[in-house]
């Protein structure tokens, strides 16, 4: 009986450690970060305030990344023999100018331009990413073509994105491509402008298809794409109705005024359609009187801007239809992100579900950080690209895809990074105490003590001093 | 916008001061035992451990000391928080020293009166800067004081003692936090301002009732009580500026708060020891087992107003419950002059986990004592060594703060006491 039990005992306990032997998702290849590529476009490039340069290219996710896997950042004169992750260094001010600077009341641009520091560099970088590249351009551009845009820096015309990860015998590849495949379409308010879902798919799997032909036992993690494009500072929502300078509605007998627009192929103007997007690129436009209906003219304030009555165009109004068929596109493309994904055992950062968080504020210890342009601090001035603190956090969703997926133990890299007063934040208020009972409550206790009228204790008997 | 979560942020996640901030070590002898001193209360810390126990020491008597402690801490950051990954910090380097004083008066055979200056309170977390935490606490610093008369009696076989007391508790708080900011004019968060509230010293009264029960010449039984109070405090916040030398200098300077006054409130916990002690073991060992209950249920939000920005008034959950502690002691009587004590404690903490934080990261201890007494005509002296290890404590990720990470701590405290029998 005994024995029985302690079998069925041991057989259980085997069977327990047989059952956590096997991991719950089976990533492919491992999570080997020897020769680390990236693959991807201006969020890859670490590109801010419309301006790629040295001081932010660090931020760029691979780069986040490669640093809290333990790799180091090649230096700008480093040689391709050297152990590092190397991303095309550009001088400041940045290429293909300087940033967007907030000067109190605007933002300027930084004057000047930088130029490639590593032009020479001999072999690939390990961070690829262009800005702009769509998951056609990542197939297609080597750099050697007019229209590769900072792809003449980054890939040199040594091939495309794929390949020259592929040149560079990868251990680990991540991949965040997609956003200039709809984002271009969304600040144009033109659908026709998205890639088809088709195209879409057919290039994303090509592109994993090579990938893992070429290096089958390379470990990968791709990220899914922001459905809630709105989030991004550049195309949030302002009201789609005549509003105020705190963009609040103005009111006229109680009622919202419809901004008006020409709708494509159309003559007439007509009113917004209730539920539009407006899009905060266009706030300069509204504020020299676009869209203000005609019979606003003469009732001020309004009859101080100079162009009320002119309708705003086509482009400028995302119409609930076009909403529709930018929400169908997305989800479609993310449909084949998961499932290529999913077919090919590589897990996938939650890019969309961060877009969808960051519409409310994000809280670090006692600091909160925002969507808003220019104040908020999750987005760069240029309303489109993150800040190095934006930047952290996509980084972040990346790292939590590979520990999750190859049951790592990557440490999420911290915001404080971005701090200015780290390691040189002088004190300020009271650290000068050092006891919980301070020289004020000790002389309060002796004042207490000898007014208790309190025997004096007899003096101890005298001994003689010896010296 | 920004100037808007300047203030906002100012003191948004302002905090408490822990749990745990109660000193049970208000004598040599009795910190020796572990604590385990309401059944025994033979010195005059009896006034603290279990008043009814000046009633049977039938000498006058003085004792003073302190106890000296240091800790050793550490901070890590978690490596799954956006903001404290990697990071890791300690405290300031601090040794704190209670102090403690009574003086007990026997009048006739049965009656016993006494006071007594103890400091049952206290708190102090300053860290290290550079601190990734300065935006929740820089430095909470809870100092408190008691001076307590009291008066006890005993029946004329001094099986039964009963004694009251009346104490009179002040203290007086600081919080130190700086507030920080996105700065769009470097695109980095910077430091804008620091916030220090420093309370005045206020007060309260409240009673404490004991009872020392001896059925036979070998046991004996205690049970002290002190109930819940409050103190109301009120204060001065202090705002200065910290440069960024940037732009935003100058919007943070027009959005700082002016100097004002502060005012918020402290529950105090109800105490309730109650021991059991023998020495019917025999050669010189006398044994002792107490049971504390503190109702830190009391500790339910801290609330903190302010006297002209009413935006910055504050109230946080803490959600504290009751705890237990458990000690054990020991005292042998070795030769005719000296005495051995030893003891153990485990003290639980009553901190949900989503508050440990960096004002208070509270957790179980377990602690070992372990002392000597010393007497020759009418002096004593009481040395005790007490090494209390805190048990490592996570914010498991749910911090309220959003201030995950894992706090360690470690603390050593040396008490002595000198005392003399008239």
């Amino acid at each position: 009986m005994t024995r029985i039990r302690s079998f069925a005992r041991i057989a259980a306990a085997m069977l327990i450690i047989a059952a956590l032997a096997v991991p719950s998702f089976a990533a492919r290849g491992s999570a080997d970060f020897t020769r680390f590529v990236a693959i991807g476009d201006s969020y890859g490039a670490g590109f801010e305030a419309g301006s790629l340069n040295q001081t932010h290219q660090p931020f760029g996710w691979p780069a986040i990344i490669a640093r809290q896997v333990g790799l180091q950042i090649c230096a700008p004169n480093a040689s391709a023999a050297d152990n590092c992750f190397a991303i095309p260094f550009i001088s400041n001010p940045g290429l293909p100018g300087g940033e967007l600077v907030f000067n109190g009341s605007t933002l300027v641009t930084v004057p000047g331009s930088g130029s490639p520091l590593m032009l020479g560099f001999g072999r690939p970088y390990n961070n690829l990413s262009v800005p702009g590249y769509t998951v056609g351009a990542v197939q297609a551009l080597t750099g050697a073509e007019a229209t590769s845009g900072l792809g003449q820096v980054i890939l040199r015309g040594l091939g495309t994105e794929v390949d020259q990860a592929l040149l560079l015998h990868p251990t680990f590849i991540a991949i965040w491509i997609g956003g200039n495949d709809f984002l271009g379409a969304v600040s144009a308010g033109d659908p026709n402008k998205l890639t088809p879902a088709a195209t879409f798919a057919a290039q994303y799997k090509a592109m994993l298809d090579k990938l893992t032909a070429g290096a089958p036992g390379a470990g990968m993690v791709l990220g899914t794409l922001p459905a809630n494009f709105t989030a991004a500072p550049l195309t949030s929502r302002l009201p789609s109705v005549v509003f105020d300078s705190n963009f609040q509605p103005v009111l006229v007998g109680g009622n919202p005024i419809p901004l008006f627009y020409l709708p494509a192929g159309s003559t007439t103007p007509a009113a917004v359609p209730a539920g539009s997007i407006f899009l905060l690129s266009s706030l300069s436009r509204y504020q020299q009187g676009f869209g203000i209906p005609p019979n606003l003219k003469a009732v001020p304030p309004f009859s101080l801007l100079p162009h009320v009555g002119e309708p705003l165009t086509d482009a400028e109004i995302i119409t609930p239809a076009e909403q529709a068929v930018f929400a169908q596109r997305i989800a479609d493309y993310n449909a084949t992100i998961l499932a290529e994904a999913s077919a090919r055992q590589i897990p996938v950062a939650d890019i969309k579900g961060l877009f969808d968080r960051i519409t409310q504020p994000q809280v670090f210890g006692g600091i909160a950080v925002t969507n808003t342009w220019i104040s908020g601090g999750l987005f760069s001035n240029d309303g489109v690209h993150p800040s190095d603190i934006g930047y952290t956090l996509f980084a972040n969703e990346f790292i939590k895809a590979i520990n999750s997926g190859y049951n790592t133990h990557i440490p999420l890299a911290s915001v404080i990074a971005t701090f200015q007063n780290n390691g040189q934040f002088t004190g300020f208020g009271d650290n000068k105490g050092y006891a919980i009972v301070d020289p004020e409550a000790a002389s309060a206790m002796t004042s207490i003590l000898s007014s208790a009228s309190v025997p004096a204790p007899a003096p101890p008997r005298r001994r003689t001093a010896h010296h | 916008m920004w100037l808007v979560t300047t203030a906002a942020l100012l003191l948004l996640s302002s905090a408490a001061y822990g749990s745990g901030f109660s000193l049970f070590e208000q004598g040599a002898k009795a910190t020796a035992m572990g604590g385990a001193f309401a059944a025994t209360a033979d010195d005059p810390s009896a006034i603290f451990y279990n008043v009814a126990g000046i009633a049977q020491q039938r000498k006058m008597a003085f004792m003073v000391g302190g106890t000296a402690i240091n800790f050793s801490n550490e901070f890590r950051g978690d490596p799954n928080d956006p903001f404290t990954s990697g990071t890791s910090a300690k405290y300031r380097a601090h040794t704190f020293v209670p102090p403690n004083a009574y003086f007990i008066l026997p009048i006739g055979s049965n009656l016993t009166f006494g006071v007594g200056v103890m400091t049952p309170y206290g708190l102090r977390t300053n860290w290290q800067e550079p601190w990734v935490g300065r935006f929740i606490s820089r430095d909470a610093n809870v100092k408190l004081l008691s001076v307590e008369p009291a008066v006890a009696w005993q029946t004329t076989d001094g099986r039964l003692a009963i004694g009251v007391g009346a104490e009179y508790r002040r203290s007086h708080i600081v919080l130190n936090r700086n507030n920080a900011a996105f700065n769009p004019f470097n695109g980095q968060i910077s430091d804008t301002a620091n916030a220090f509230l420093n309370s005045d010293w206020d007060s309260t009264w409240l009673w404490n009732a004991g009872i020392l029960f001896k059925p036979s010449d070998s046991f004996r039984v205690g049970v002290s009580y002190r109930p819940a109070s409050h103190i109301d405090y009120t204060g001065d916040a202090h705002f200065t500026q910290i440069p960024t030398n940037t732009p935003l200098d100058v919007l943070v300077k027009a959005q700082l708060p002016p100097d004002q006054s502060i005012a918020t409130t402290i529950n105090f916990p109800a105490v309730l020891s109650a021991g059991i002690a023998t020495s019917a073991i025999g050669h010189g060992w006398d044994l002792e087992a107490d049971v504390t209950h503190t109702t830190w249920s009391e500790f339910e939000s801290l609330a903190v107003t302010f006297g002209t920005t009413s935006a910055l008034n504050f109230t946080r959950p803490q959600n504290w419950h009751d705890t237990y502690s458990y000690r054990l002691g020991a005292n042998k009587k070795a030769t005719e002059n000296w005495d051995v004590r030893l003891g153990a404690v485990y003290d639980e903490n009553p901190q949900p986990t989503e508050g440990v934080g960096p004002l208070l990261p509270d957790s179980d201890r377990i602690g070992v004592s372990f002392g000597v007494g010393y007497h020759r005509g009418p002096w004593f002296i009481d040395l005790t060594e007490f090494v209390l290890h805190f048990k490592t404590r996570s914010t498991q990720g749910i911090s309220s703060d959003n201030f995950n990470g894992t706090y360690r701590t470690d603390a050593n405290l040396i008490s002595v006491n000198l005392g003399y029998r008239f």
